[in-house]
């Protein structure tokens, strides 16, 4: 559930009402919330288009981060389609109503800015942080492109070809993302979740200014987006101007509902993926856990920690350093928006390394199955667990991102100050039990990646 | 009734023009309120008894303590015939004492929330420890440790080697990499900075007696310098370092003779054959002058106006007009006793020649037109507004305050730093472009041979090399000479 906002809808029928919402508004801009246990403060509210406005003051220095967020990851994206969310993202710097082809770029690097964006599963993010008094450069910037990105046929087609150049230099540069990319497929439980945000190239040369407009016209509306202003700000002022340039945007459609997929059947999947350019025979591993809202999902983040987060992580230190059957190995919890999944990636020297490396790996999980975590190495992982959350907030940019990332979170904004706790209440007997409740073979995938 | 209509006129009055006012401002960039003023970090040092030359900047806003221990011995330190040994000696430390093996050193920093990096240059190596701000005290003892009780076991050495030959094999699937690599090797000849550019074949030479030699000479307070930022101020930091470094002994570091460099000054094209590479990668170079207040700053904004940002001449020629390249931009880098500046493009392979000849024609540009007001002002105005970002992470603090104290660059890249660029006028673009921009650049070229070479042929020469650097072949007009 989202936490209730603060509404500033303007009354229409009478001058009364419209003071007194002017005063309620004035109100509300003061209204920042003080969070206990968090180093920072923020204020919530929500324009009447529905866009959910995040402010948060940080004086350190004279910066200010904007992130503009849309729940428009690829998720949304049908079969036959893919890729679109990806090149929406790359079409929003090529021009809108009143800005030019690249100019967005322009205006913000001109004052010294950093713009960038990225495509996740869930969401789309449009972010920059650029010296404080060219706030109201960006928040113009970014309406325009959210009232009237401007989409036609030529610019699709350069966008494309960004996109397949952008796929070909990938895997180039990555001999196992074809493989990565199958056990994807594999390991989570629907189309959805399962193809991946670059898209498939046969899917992206057919898709066209049509479908771009569709999508953006579906998803890149207020009521389905979030800006946080994080940064040498003063509120007041913030406010109106986020007022200013974003209160008059129409909402657009309610976004179509996107539904959870049903949880797939418990059964062991294991494969072979044959690659001849790949260096060496690896595996992909992955266990579907529970969801990223549940309470078991803290355990797990813990888990995560355990197993491979630090240079004393027990995969790392076991397999590669200490048994050699691994030359590399990589891991951790992957959230697809609502769906969860433990993976690991490890490179070995030839097959039967392949195959000790999987054995090692299930003797550690049975290990962790049957005696608690030492207290030491639980405090260690919570400590790893503890720098890295906090890492969040600690420049305006990353705590706008993360901030971005609570307003869509079922938790919700108001959940912020318990987060931490939560996790740092972790016992070795949860542990315990999270990994006989999900590190079961019913619910494990394994792809061999075998040279042709 | 009546009473609501004259109530909604009354409000159609009052803000219907302001309605209309704010489609009119979606027309135009707003205009900036005035730039804040910036308050840099404050940053206090001293010296220990030892020599160990301590820097803390405050910063009381963060949960965690950066720090840099710098050795100022690098790569062009190492031994001719043992090109690699600084970098390896520096990886060793981490890598257990006589009494606490490396898997428990790794347990204590990852008990502090710790990440712990090492990084050689041609100039220095640095040791960075980043740490929640409570455990300063577990984080100094576990320094102190590594530096000061390093044992160089046979079995770490082995394993070391191991993964550095890896990561270099990693290292050489990026292009970029590749060709920054021989534009380096090629710019700086015989010169020990030269020694920083090797194969992974090197690594294989190393010796437990190298290294302890090497740590031997160099390992020493008087020869180093830390660097603290983060929630503490200097007296705390002057006490806890104190404490675990003050048995650090000192001893007499002789100063390294560099022999100087001289800019290539003949057309020059290098080919490094990528087998697979979809894209033909530019890197084209020369050398410049260390770093100079008088002359950091002119270079600076002409790097800016070249190829800075994705507004600059060279990507909105390369890549937006002649849609000849992905990407393309310019940078420069300095080390003690020069400074390079590299234009880096990724290109599609049958632009390849047309490209190479738009980056030295717009390097020629600058030499021969003065750059116009709008680019000088926003070239400055760009490099005004990025310094803060890039102090704005508590590592990149630390890292910008240890290399300026390891290259001596002083106050004017810190606090007097938007006056300098300030002062900046398009004569003085004019006056260190004709010194540094006029003689050849050397000009590398990475791709897959049975792809780019046919798009080549009209070059007089062509130097072709293997992955590793190893000469092939010359080619003359396209033709095997």
């Amino acid at each position: 559930m989202r936490p209730p906002a603060k509404k500033s809808r303007m009354s229409k029928t009478s001058i009364g009402s419209c003071l007194f919402f002017f005063f309620l508004t004035s109100l509300g801009a003061y209204a920042t919330q003080e969070q206990a246990g968090l180093p920072f403060s923020f204020s919530h509210f929500t324009l009447k288009n529905g866009l959910e406005i995040v402010l948060s003051e940080d004086d350190t220095l004279p910066l200010v981060s904007v992130v503009l967020a849309y729940q428009a990851g690829s998720i949304r994206e049908q079969p036959g389609k893919t890729g679109l969310a990806f090149l929406l993202e790359n079409m929003m710097f090529m021009g809108s109503l009143n800005i030019g082809p690249m100019q967005h770029i322009g205006y913000v690097s001109r004052v010294g800015g950093e713009p960038n964006a990225s495509t996740t599963e869930d969401i789309t993010y449009f972010y920059q942080t650029v010296p404080a008094n060219q706030l109201a450069l960006v928040l113009w910037l970014e309406s325009d492109r959210m009232k009237a990105l401007e989409i036609d046929a030529a610019k699709a087609e350069r966008a494309k070809q960004f996109l397949l150049d952008g796929i070909s230099q990938r895997k180039a540069v990555d001999p196992y993302l074809n493989s990565l990319l199958a056990f994807d497929r594999l390991v989570y439980p629907d189309f959805a979740h399962g193809h991946s945000i670059l898209g498939r190239e046969e899917d992206i040369v057919g898709l066209e200014a049509e479908d771009v407009r569709a999508f953006y016209a579906a998803y890149y509306v207020p009521s389905n987006a979030a800006l946080v202003v994080v940064g040498n700000i003063d509120i007041t002022k913030t406010r109106e101007a986020v007022e200013k340039y974003f209160d008059t945007i129409p909402p657009g459609k309610k976004p179509p509902l996107f539904l959870p997929p049903r949880p797939p059947e418990k059964k062991e999947v294991v494969q072979d993926f044959q690659d001849s350019l790949v260096p060496s025979p690896a595996f992909h591993l992955g266990y579907r856990v529970a969801s990223p809202y549940s309470r078991d999902y803290y355990v797990l983040a813990i888990l995560d920690y355990i197993l491979f987060k630090g240079k004393s992580a027990r995969l790392y230190r076991k397999l590669v350093k200490k048994e050699g059957f691994a030359l590399y190995i990589s891991g951790g919890i992957e959230k697809r928006k609502d769906v969860a999944v433990l993976k690991l990636f490890a490179m070995n020297n030839n097959d039967t390394m392949v195959e000790l490396c999987q054995k090692s790996i299930m003797s550690e999980f049975n290990k962790l199955r049957t005696s608690d975590v030492s207290s030491e190495e639980l405090a260690k992982a919570k400590g790893l667990f503890k720098r890295d959350f906090i890492s969040r907030f600690a420049t305006p940019a990353e705590r706008a991102m993360f901030l971005a990332e609570m307003v869509f979170s079922p938790l919700g904004l108001d959940t912020l100050p318990d987060q931490l706790p939560k996790y740092m209440r972790i016992s070795p007997y949860e542990v315990r039990m999270a990994v006989n409740r999900y590190l079961v073979p019913e619910s494990r995938v394994i792809l061999n990646v075998r040279l042709k | 009734m009546k009473k609501v209509q004259r109530v909604c006129i009354w409000a159609l009055l009052i803000l219907g023009p302001g309605l209309a006012q704010q489609e009119r401002f979606r027309k135009s960039p707003p205009i900036p309120d005035p730039l804040p003023r910036l308050e840099l970090p404050k940053i206090e040092s001293m010296r220990l008894m030892n020599g160990l030359t301590l820097a803390v900047a405050s910063r009381p806003d963060q949960p965690f303590i950066s720090l840099e221990l710098v050795i100022l011995a690098g790569e062009s330190q190492s031994p001719r015939n043992l090109p690699g040994l600084a970098s390896f000696t520096a990886e060793m430390l981490s890598r257990g004492t006589p009494l606490i093996s490396a898997a428990d050193l790794e347990e204590r920093i990852d008990a502090i929330g710790g990440d712990f990096n090492t990084t050689t240059t041609p100039d220095f190596s640095v040791f960075s420890l980043h740490f929640l701000d409570s455990f300063l005290d577990r984080a100094l003892e576990t320094l102190s440790l590594m530096v000061l009780q390093p044992a160089f076991g046979d079995r770490e050495i082995v394993t070391l080697k191991r993964t550095q030959f890896y990561d270099l094999r990693q290292k050489q699937r990026d292009p970029e990499f590749v060709g920054r690599r021989q534009l380096l090797r090629v710019l700086f000849k015989e010169h020990p900075y030269q020694r920083s550019f090797y194969n992974e074949e090197v690594i294989k030479n190393l010796t437990r007696k190298d290294i302890q030699a090497f740590y031997d000479l160099y390992y020493r307070p008087n020869n180093a310098l830390i660097v603290l930022a983060g929630n503490l101020n200097l007296a705390i930091a002057t006490r806890r370092v104190s404490h675990y470094l003050n048995i650090w002994p000192k001893r007499d570091v002789e100063p390294a003779i560099s022999p100087s460099l001289q800019a290539n000054a003949a057309e020059r094209f290098c080919f490094v054959d990528f087998p697979r590479a979809k894209e033909a990668t530019l890197v084209i170079g020369n050398l410049i002058s260390p770093l100079d207040e008088t002359e950091y700053f002119p270079l600076a904004v002409l790097n800016q106006v070249l190829g800075g940002t994705p507004f600059s001449r060279l990507f909105m020629n390369l890549r937006e007009a002649r849609e000849y390249a992905y990407s393309a931009f310019s940078r420069l880098e300095y080390f003690r006793n020069c400074g390079v500046y590299a234009v880096t493009a990724a290109v599609i392979p049958p632009a390849s020649s047309a490209a190479i000849r738009e980056i030295t024609r717009e390097l020629d540009r600058i030499t021969r037109e003065k750059v116009s007001n709008f680019e000088l002002e926003q070239a400055k105005s760009y490099l005004i507004g990025h310094f803060p970002l890039q102090i704005v992470r508590l590592d990149e603090l630390s890292r910008r305050i240890s290399e300026s104290l390891a290259l001596s660059s002083g106050d004017a890249q810190w606090s007097r730093f938007n006056d300098n660029i300030t002062m900046v006028d398009a004569d003085r673009i004019f006056e260190v472009a004709q010194k540094y921009l006029l003689p050849k650049p050397v000009v590398v070229i990475v791709g897959d041979k049975n792809v780019l070479l046919e798009h080549l042929r009209d070059l007089d020469r062509l130097e072709v090399y293997d992955l590793k650097g190893v000469l092939l072949y010359t080619l003359i007009k396209g033709v095997e000479g």
